[in-house]
């Protein structure tokens, strides 16, 4: 019988383990609803600043913004990697240290000072793993970033690019593409290399402008720096509800595939153990007589 | 050419929407003082002041709190950016009156400093003018 019982437990344990997994899918599922409502939410935002935008570049400005310029050299490079705070994300966190660590060792054989900054105690482990020094890390960013908080980090940046102590920010993050597509990419956010890339058509009209198009110029590029920053935290938390969700279908469907297969193992250790008690009983029988 | 007789308000923070609605009349801060709008206004981009947002709608009128960004008007549409906005019953005083007190304290050295007090300085303001009402 000791096969068979082993067989129970076992099986009983995974079930309560597809229990749990499955329950985080669910919860998964209806997190990244959220998160991928407040990324709509905040595309509103950035599309209106790319208007604007559009609608300045008809007012004969050449853009011309600090935070636009290449400096002159690039010695102080900050590396800001995104990853989650919890596990059970398949390769979310893996692919983004990944790409993290191989720009690291790019910047580091080229020479210059990076400082990495790292969101999430995945990352924040990982990195200790590495032996990376990290300069500051993140903790609070979970599921919901609010911009407040996303908004104190980038001022630290702007106020660091403009007074010249920061050359590049690089992000690590999981960019969002489509709800079935993401991917692990560095992006480099300062300085601010394509204002105008997703400039529309310009729409004709003849604006007043309040109080000089220069003026404006220089507020919409570090509110553009802003958006694009916070997008990336958005991005990143949407990444991880997917990325979780994934995994704990997977993990679901092989919870399932398992307790099948051990049903099928217990069945038939249950059927030889009946049939050798059967054979027993009879080989008993035959010798009394 | 007819004057428009509409106007609608949209309101974005960089997380979310918060109006989008038909309106009668709305004043809001601009950098250097307020500014009532009409329907008809003319096409304007313009740079926001923090303080009272103040909309007209068939319904009422409502105030809100709102802080730095850019306006821009095009055709019958106010779309208001702005990196914060409340409405005016959610802004706390006191809070308002701690910030404006760390505000004057601050000892800025240099120019962006000073202009950064200024800045600070005028915001707590407008938010504590708003919250005592």
């Amino acid at each position: 019988m000791g096969n068979a019982r082993v067989l129970v437990k076992r099986r009983k344990s995974i079930r309560n383990i597809r229990k749990i997994t499955r329950t985080m899918e669910l919860i998964a599922t209806s997190r990244f609803k959220k998160a991928m409502d407040r990324a709509a939410e905040a595309a509103a935002y950035t599309r209106k600043i790319n208007e604007i935008v559009s609608d300045l570049s008809q007012a004969d400005l050449t853009f011309s913004h600090p935070l636009l310029k290449q400096p002159a050299e690039t010695k102080n490079v900050t590396l800001l990697i995104l990853t989650s705070n919890r596990g059970l994300c398949g390769g979310y966190n893996g692919g983004i240290l990944r790409k993290a660590n191989s720009r690291i060792r790019e910047l580091k054989g080229e020479g210059k000072n990076v400082t990495v900054e790292v969101s999430g105690k995945r990352g924040i482990s990982a990195m200790k793993f590495e032996g990376v020094e990290i300069a500051a890390s993140y903790q609070q960013f979970e599921d919901k970033p609010s911009f407040d908080d996303v908004n104190e980090i980038a001022n630290r940046y702007l106020a660091d690019f403009i007074s010249g102590k920061l050359h590049r920010l690089d992000v690590a993050y999981q960019s969002f593409q489509s709800a079935a597509r993401q991917s692990p990419v560095v992006e480099t956010l300062l300085p601010f290399g394509d204002l105008a890339t997703e400039t529309e058509e310009s729409t004709g009209v003849d604006y007043e402008f309040l109080p000089s198009p220069e003026q404006i110029l220089e507020e919409i590029v570090p509110a553009a720096f802003r958006a694009r920053f916070f997008k990336c935290f958005l991005d990143a938390a949407v990444g991880e509800q997917i990325a979780r969700m994934v995994a704990m279908k997977a993990a679901t469907e092989n919870a399932d595939d398992m307790i099948r297969s051990i049903s099928q193992e217990y069945n038939r250790a249950r059927q030889t153990q009946i049939t050798s008690e059967l054979s027993e009983i009879i080989g008993g029988a035959a010798a009394l007589e | 050419m007819i004057a428009g007789t509409e106007l609608r308000l949209v309101l974005v923070t960089p997380e979310k929407t918060l109006l989008d609605q038909p309106v009668k009349t709305l004043r809001f801060p601009l950098f250097d003082g307020q500014i009532g709008v009409l329907p008809g206004r003319a096409p304007l981009v313009g740079r926001l002041g923090s303080g009272a947002l103040r909309v007209e709608t068939t319904s009422g009128s409502e105030t809100f709190y709102i802080e730095g960004g850019f306006a821009q008007i095009k055709g019958s549409v106010v779309t208001l950016l702005t990196n914060r906005a409340l409405p005016a019953g959610k802004v706390d005083p006191a809070k308002a009156d701690e910030e404006l007190q760390a505000a004057l304290a601050l000892v800025p050295t240099d120019e962006a400093g000073f202009a950064a007090k200024d800045e600070a300085v005028n915001r707590a303001r407008a938010m504590k003018n708003l919250g005592g009402r």
